[in-house]
């Protein structure tokens, strides 16, 4: 089958010039189609301009263009790169995964703008109720997922429970129709004794997420927390008191 | 009178079910009512609630039909011939055992509404260490929390102060010693206290400031009394003949009202 190829500006010769103009060119018409022409990437100086196309550029290539969240792609160059800081700094890191509880009944019932529509709404939800330092990327149709650096589980159990809470349920008015959105969360963080990939650790948070989904949805599911658990130290210790306790007659 | 002094607001705790929190949130209530608090019980067993069942009412409307929109709060709350008002929950609500934003900003804009009117409001939370039992504790000026010297009950109420100081920088908590023996309840109460406050200095503070400081705030010793006014519904000042364990409540009560000066 013959690719079609997408026309591009007119070359006029095989100079630098020319070669820069037409990679100008074809930027600008990628981000014309991706609605992202903005006028002010026009300057007078022709090497502001490349670099504003340039910094154009990379912003699309980083972001969904759906909810502007961080896309699947680079939520894992900085899902990486936050799993080495946090075993070079010995400071956990929390990654969650959302997904949309009964999404494609949303879509088979209301159709797909309003589906869209409601991914939007829980993108922007889940936004407000972050860190400025956290990301949060769209990593799927209606999955999200949220990098929270320099977090202890504890941390990230609260920032998980915020953030599930404001979605439990989400009350929508599109078009008329009342939705009532929920969803189920998964929750994780690195142990800084063993480094997990970053495709491993986003495993083990989609499995805390089927849990929560098998568990009744609209929940929120993570391992136990280390420092709320009860050692056999700790039991053993409360015990023996006791033991004294009656030992002793009292 | 109107005040613009907001109540206090205290959780009322156990961990493990069964240990007595109901029935000591009831009569300490009737208590504080009687020095002259204005209290007002919450029932926050949200899924199962009893208080009602306990102070032999019936209540036509729960909190669950202010939520719903169905009534006013005021429509819900039930002055209680007891001395202190009760806002009663439903039953067998599965979906309040889940903590949503819904149910948690309807709580807080509740709370907010009636806070000026009482100096007083209890929380009777449900048992373990759930999101909407937390989010109680959490939403408290103080924790009271229910033991007995059982193993398990220890075990569970040792959990919950755990769970509190890690994920919720709680660490101040009362503690009520329910079935004391009753040849020297106040002992036992003493001791169950040092006994958890020793392991919790060794376990829970380590690494960890300001340590956990647990305050006794009184012991109820077993007696037959207890779980008879439970069957006639009734609080322990109305049993016949009178209970002796009342004047344990008393002093139990009037620990607490100073608590909160």
């Amino acid at each position: 089958m013959r690719k079609k190829r997408i026309k591009l500006g007119p070359i006029n010769g095989n100079s630098p010039d020319d070669r820069k103009q037409y990679d100008l060119t074809a930027a600008l018409r990628i981000l014309r189609h991706a609605g992202r022409e903005d006028p002010q990437l026009y300057t007078n100086d022709s090497e502001k301009q490349i670099q504003n196309v340039i910094d154009a550029l990379c912003d699309l290539s980083v972001h969904d263009g759906m909810t502007g969240l961080v896309n699947a792609t680079f939520f894992h160059v900085v899902l990486a790169r936050e799993i080495e800081r946090s075993l070079r700094t010995g400071k956990t890191c929390g990654l969650m995964v959302l997904d949309i509880d009964y999404f494609k009944k949303i879509n088979d019932t209301y159709g797909h703008t309003v589906g869209d529509r409601v991914i939007q709404s829980v993108a922007a939800n889940i936004m407000q109720n972050l860190r400025s330092m956290d990301t949060t990327a769209r990593i799927g149709g209606e999955e999200f997922a949220v990098i929270l650096p320099e977090c202890t589980p504890e941390d990230a159990i609260h920032a998980a429970t915020r953030i599930h809470t404001a979605l439990n349920p989400l009350l929508i008015n599109i078009d008329g129709h009342d939705l009532r959105v929920t969803s189920s969360v998964g929750l994780v963080w690195t142990e800084l004794s063993h480094s997990l990939s970053s495709g491993a650790l986003l495993s083990e948070a989609d499995r805390e997420m089927y849990r929560a989904k098998h568990s009744g949805r609209a929940r929120l599911c993570h391992p136990p927390l280390e420092s709320t658990m009860i050692t056999q130290q700790e039991r053993s210790s409360l015990m023996a008191l006791l033991n004294e306790e009656n030992t002793h007659g009292k | 009178m109107a005040s613009d002094k907001k109540a206090r607001r205290i959780a009322v705790i156990s961990g493990k079910g069964g240990v007595g929190k109901t029935v000591i949130t009831a009569n300490l209530a009737s208590a504080l009512a009687s020095s002259g608090q204005r209290v007002l019980v919450l029932d926050a067993d949200l899924g199962l609630a009893n208080l009602d069942i306990i102070l032999g009412l019936d209540p036509k409307r729960t909190i669950q039909d202010i939520f719903q929109g169905n009534c006013r709060p005021d429509d819900a709350l039930i002055k209680t011939a007891k001395g202190f008002d009760l806002l009663p929950a439903g039953s067998g609500l599965q979906e309040n055992t889940v903590l949503s934003k819904n149910l948690a900003e309807k709580m807080e804009a509740l709370l907010s509404d009636l806070e000026e009117r009482y100096d007083i409001i209890l929380f009777d939370a449900g048992a373990g260490v759930g999101e909407v039992v937390l989010f109680f504790a959490a939403l408290a000026h103080r924790i009271l929390v229910v033991v007995t010297p059982e193993p398990t009950s220890l075990m569970d109420a040792y959990a919950s102060i755990k769970v509190l100081k890690q994920l919720y920088k709680r660490n101040e908590f009362l503690l009520v010693v329910n079935q004391a023996n009753p040849k020297h309840p106040d002992q036992i109460g003493t001791s169950v206290t040092k006994h958890l406050q020793s392991v919790i200095s060794k376990f829970v503070d380590v690494g960890t400031s300001p340590p956990v400081f647990l305050q006794l705030i009184g012991s109820l010793p077993q007696d037959p009394a207890i779980p008879r006014s439970v069957r006639n519904r009734q609080l322990l000042s109305e049993t016949q003949p009178p209970a002796a364990s009342v004047c344990f409540v008393n002093t139990m009560a009037e620990c607490l009202r100073r608590t909160m000066i």
